[in-house]
Order: C-alpha cells, then structure tokens, then sequence
C-alpha cells in the first residue's frame, strides 16, 4: 500500500511512526509504540500480511495426515502432511460459512468436515463432497471450492508461512540470516527435530519486546538473571558474556553470539555452546566455510530474531546445581494478539541422531530456565508486561521517550568491526544497542511503505508476483 | 469376617484423612511461601511434573503429553527453585504473588501395605488463586492432582506429584509459584 492511503486509513499511527522515524536516528523511541491498537492493526496488515512467519516444524508433522494447528496473527491455519507426502498450509475456515473445520490443536486425518453443512475436505484441501450432493450442489465446481492455501516454504525443516504474495521467496528474505542459521541447523546430516509439543502461554506484553529481547539485549541478563547466575544455572560470568558481536543480518533479521574476539581457539572455555564432545565430534563441519567452522567453535552462546517475531537461542544451562550445564536449542514465536497481548510459543529442537538421553537433558535443562517456569524467563515476561502497560497509559504515551543509544554518541563499548568474518554489519562487544534500532528501522520501513533500508540500499523486492509459487 | 472388613474400611478412611490432612497442611506452607520448609516435606526422590496439555480428538490416547512438561523437577531442580527465591533479584515474587490453594474431591486410589511402611496414591482437585501487586485482575489454575505419599521415620512425605491442568494454552504469564 502506498504512503498516502497507510497515513489516511492510519492517521495516529502514522503520525507517531513518522515521529520515531525521526527521533530513532538518535536512539530515542516514543513509548506509545508498544500498545497502541491504531499501530497493531496497522502492523497486522504491513507486518503479519506480508512477512514469512515461523509455523513449525517437519518433525512435528512426520506421518501423512498428520497435521498441526498454527496461527498467523489471528488467522489459524491447518498445516497438514497430505497423502502425497507434501506439506500444506490452508486457511482453517469452510468455504460454504466459515466454520472452522480443525478440531484439535493436532493429530491425524485424512479428511477436515465441517461440522455445520458436512463440507468434506481433503488433507491436502481439496473440496470432495457434501451431504445431499445432488440435490444441494449439483453443478458446483469443486475444485473452485478447496480450502485457501497460504504460501509457504521450508528451511532446515522450518515452516514459514506467508499471507502476501508480493514478498521475495523465504531464502532471499531470510537475507544474511541464513549464514547464521545454516551455523546452527546444518551441523548434523540428520538434521534437527522437535522435542516434543511446544509450549504456548498468554502475557499481557506487546510483541515487538519479545523480539527486540531476542535480537540482542545481552545487557539485561546481568541484571534481571542475576538469580540464574547466582545459583548457578548457567556456567556463564554474564559480565565476561558480553564479549561478543551483535550483528544486522539483514531484512530486519538480528544475531548477537557471545564469542571473545581474537580468541586462542584451543583455549575456548565451551567450545561448540559446550555440546559434549562425543556429540560435537558427529558435527558435519564440511558444509562449513572456514569462518564458520571458526565461529561455531569458539562461540558460547547464540541468539537472534527472524523479522518479524520467530526466534532462536541456543546456550548451556542445566536443571539442577548438580548436573553438567547442557545447551538447548529453543525457537519462539512471539504471536501477536492485540496491542498488549502475546502467545508465546516455545519448542525445543535437538539434532536428530544424538543419543535419546542427551535429548530428554537439554529438553529438561532448557526448559527449566527458558519457559514459563523457567529460571530465566519468569523475569522476563514480568517486565515485558509492566512495559507494556506504561505504553498504554495516557501520560507516559504522551511524554515517555524511551533511551536506546547504547552504542552512540559514545555510549556503550560496542563499535563497527570491520573485520567480522561473517556477512551482515558487525558490533563489538554486545554492550550496543545497534540491533534494537536495526528491528526498529526495518519495521519502520515497512510500516510506512517506504523502499530503501536504513543503510539506504534498496530493499530486496524485486516487484515480482511470486502467487505462482503457492503449492496448490 | 465382616467386622474385619467395617476395620479395613475404618483403617482406610483414617489413612485418608492422614493424606488429606498431610496435604492440607502441605498447601498452607506453599500459599504462606514457605518454601525451605517445604521442601523438607519431599522425599529425596520426589518427583514433581505437570505435562502439556494439548487438545486432541476425542478417540486420541490423551491429550497429556509424555514428553512435554511445564516442569518435570527432582529434589535437585526443586531446590535450585527454591535457592533462587532466596536470591536478592526474585523480581517475579518479590514482592511475593497472593495464591491460594483449593484442594477438594480427595481420592484414595491405592494403598501399599497400609499397616507398616506405607505409600498411598491421593488424587484431588485443585484450584489455585493468584493475585499480584495492586491489580484487581487475578489468575485461576484448575486441575487434578495425583500425589503418592510415603511415610517415612513415622512422617508423611510427598513422594510423587503429577499436576494434571485443565489448561492447553497458560493464561498466566509465568509459573513461578509450585502447585
């Protein structure tokens, strides 16, 4: 949508978004952004209608039929292994009224029937019959009538799905993200696979916190996790954590590792985010540049945000003050559902070939300290929610301008380096709050339909209609 | 032979409502947020799950699952819990939420040797309040609860609890409290 219609159908939002536009380049954010029901309706239809959103996994799905249920935004999609084998992703919504035709969170059907007329639907969508056939619909075109399919495209496994059709394909959206990613998923020939049911639990927080959290806001884990640290639960110094890179990979994406710069590579303390060896030793380095190789090595911990709201995080962490640390891999969604409202969802990934008990100790590790009762998290989700509520009050809206200048005008230690192996422009050490602002220009970006990123590139769409590649 | 059986019966309801009475007792440390003496209440090998739940047809095994789990804590996990509500940084508890256990519908589901030892397996309902700060707004948490309790030295001690919630998706923003 061009400028003008946004700022007619918009007005407040724009205005405000117009503000930060100009008060960002000095690190300054008003904090009415973060609960304002103009700006999220305004986000749904510029950032959940046209960005790739992180749905699940092909593990989860392993057999034909079976299906899980996920969301984009409000609308629920069916994401279902058909007969074929292929994955499809449908808009859970009969086409004769709009009932909803998935009945469970997940399991396994060959057909989705609308429980109102009967409308029977194929797992792959197609529309086959209804009762009364003959008498009721007798010259309906079936194949006119199948479920909506929704684009979608699959990386290590991942499900995204998209709702808009003018939106460059996953990998060229996924940007420098990949290289960071390929680091993470591609270590083992078997790949990765969910652990078990991912966790969803509701907090009264607006979504752009979680994932500005997750793009690189090292900085608060020396205080709000000060209680991990002090009993132990993670083998990190969170003082000594902060050696590390923060990085824009591009398209709004954002990684920040903990790796100490100019490191003697064979004294890292926890090489390979501390996997045991017999199980780093299995790692597929070969698919690896040399950087990379380097990178995976010597770095203790890693996280980042896929634009808009999916993340990753993997670091070492253990359930109990006398068990080893363990890493874990834990991917988010951060669903958005309302101006101070979010579902977190959280799954826990491993590669596939390692041995069952080291899965069943990073689930449980993982999930100890990130998760709703986990001894990180817990904190967290409290100060998401008080945010959020600030951001909403009259007065605060109004005269609240919220610092995030960590890494200019001479504040924070973090500065360009220049030579960072890796693509994507690089910070060190993580005392910065480059990332936050990276997330906050692309999303600004994309909330004022403007063309060139922050770095005044041309942003990569390349005016193609990419409908063609919807499955069905 | 059927006074022996009026004794067994009488036995049993006693033992129940040592269970009931143990657990009462149980819930009021946990709601005063007493947790060190809680924890003196577990068995060395107490353990404590609360599986996730999601919804599932009607003709699926169940909608519990075996492999996720809010919590899934031994005594070691337990007391690293409870060390980091001591710590000088619980900002979620501390100041501590308001909860409020309500245990009802006791259920004795099996007793092992109910005259020397002894281990007995109680289900109840649960329903626990949550408040926090000035808010009106307040949390419920409803579930069953299948607690095995053994007696160990002549003292009840809880040595399994699996909280069965009738919740998929959480409406509370954390678990930072125990059920």
């Amino acid at each position: 949508m061009n400028r003008n219609k946004l700022a007619n159908r918009y007005p407040r939002a724009t205005e405000i978004l117009e503000e930060m536009k100009d008060s960002i380049k000095d690190g300054i954010i008003p904090i009415g952004i973060f609960n304002d029901e103009e700006i999220y309706q305004m986000e749904i239809e510029q950032i959940f209608g046209r960005k790739w959103i992180f749905l699940g996994h092909e593990s989860e799905i392993p057999e034909q039929g079976d299906y899980v249920l996920r969301y984009i935004g409000e609308d629920p999609f069916i994401v279902a292994r058909d007969e074929s084998g292929e994955i499809n992703v449908m808009l859970d919504a009969c086409c004769h009224r709009g009932v909803r035709i998935c009945k469970a969170e997940q399991g396994n059907t060959s057909h989705f029937r609308c429980p109102y007329h009967g409308w029977i639907y194929k797992n792959n969508g197609k529309l086959i019959g209804m009762p009364a056939q003959r008498q009721a619909y007798n010259d309906l075109n079936k194949e006119d009538w199948g479920l909506i399919h929704i684009r979608l495209e699959i990386y290590h496994g991942f499900i995204f799905g998209c709702l808009s059709q003018d939106t460059p394909p996953l990998e060229t959206y996924l940007a420098d993200q990949k290289y960071y990613l390929d680091m993470l998923f591609g270590l083992h020939k078997g790949g990765v696979e969910v652990l078990a049911e991912p966790q969803r639990w509701v907090v009264n927080a607006n979504w752009k916190l979680a994932a500005e959290n997750f793009s690189g806001d090292d900085y608060h884990l020396i205080f709000l996790h000060h209680s991990a640290s002090d009993i132990g639960a993670t083998p990190y110094s969170m003082f000594e954590n902060m050696k590390g890179y923060h990085i824009h990979a591009g398209n709004g994406h954002c990684v920040s590792i903990a790796l100490e710069r100019d490191q003697d590579g064979s004294k890292t303390e926890f090489p390979y985010w501390n996997f045991p060896k017999d199980i780093y030793k299995t790692f597929d380095l070969d698919s690896l540049d040399e950087k990379q190789k380097e990178i995976v090595r010597d770095s203790k911990e890693m996280l980042g945000n896929i634009y808009p709201n999916s993340s990753f995080l993997v670091m070492s962490v253990t359930s109990d003050q006398q068990s080893e640390p363990v890493p874990f891999f834990s991917i988010r969604q951060w669903r958005p559902l309302g101006p101070d409202k979010i579902e977190i969802w959280n799954w826990m990934f491993m590669y596939k070939d390692t041995p069952e008990q080291f899965k069943q100790d990073s689930y449980r590790a993982g999930m100890t300290n990130f998760s709703m009762s986990g001894i990180f998290e817990m904190d967290d989700t409290l100060t998401w929610e008080t945010a959020t509520w600030t951001a909403g009050n009259h007065f605060s809206k109004k005269n609240l301008k919220l610092n995030y200048q960590m890494g200019m005008y001479r504040m924070g230690t973090a500065e360009v380096d220049d030579k960072w192996p890796g693509p994507g422009k690089a910070y060190y050490p993580r005392y910065g709050e480059g990332n936050q602002r990276y997330l906050y220009t692309s999303y600004l970006r994309d909330m004022l339909g403007e063309e060139k990123d922050q770095e005044g590139a041309e942003i990569k769409q390349d005016g193609k209609d990419y409908s063609k590649s919807i499955s069905r | 032979m059927a006074k022996t059986i009026q004794n067994q019966l009488v036995d049993k309801d006693l033992l129940v409502r040592e269970g009931e009475r143990f657990l009462y007792t149980e819930a009021e440390i946990l709601d005063a947020g007493d947790y060190q003496k809680w924890l003196t209440l577990l068995t060395d090998d107490i353990a404590y799950q609360i599986p996730i739940r999601t919804t599932r047809e009607r003709n699926a095994h169940s909608s519990f699952s075996s492999q996720a789990f809010h919590m899934n804590e031994n005594k070691a996990s337990l007391e690293m819990r409870v060390a980091r509500v001591y710590t000088d940084y619980n900002f979620v508890e501390d100041p501590p939420s308001r909860s409020r256990h309500f245990l009802t519908n006791f259920r004795l589901v099996s007793v092992d040797k109910p005259n020397s030892k002894c281990e007995m397996v109680m289900k109840c309902n649960m329903l626990i309040y949550r408040s926090k700060f000035d808010f009106v707004s307040h949390d419920v948490l409803s579930g069953e609860r299948e607690d095995t309790l053994r007696k160990e030295d002549g003292r009840w001690k809880l040595a399994k609890r699996t909280v069965y919630l009738d919740h998929t998706t959480m409406g509370m923003s954390n678990l930072a409290i125990f059920l």
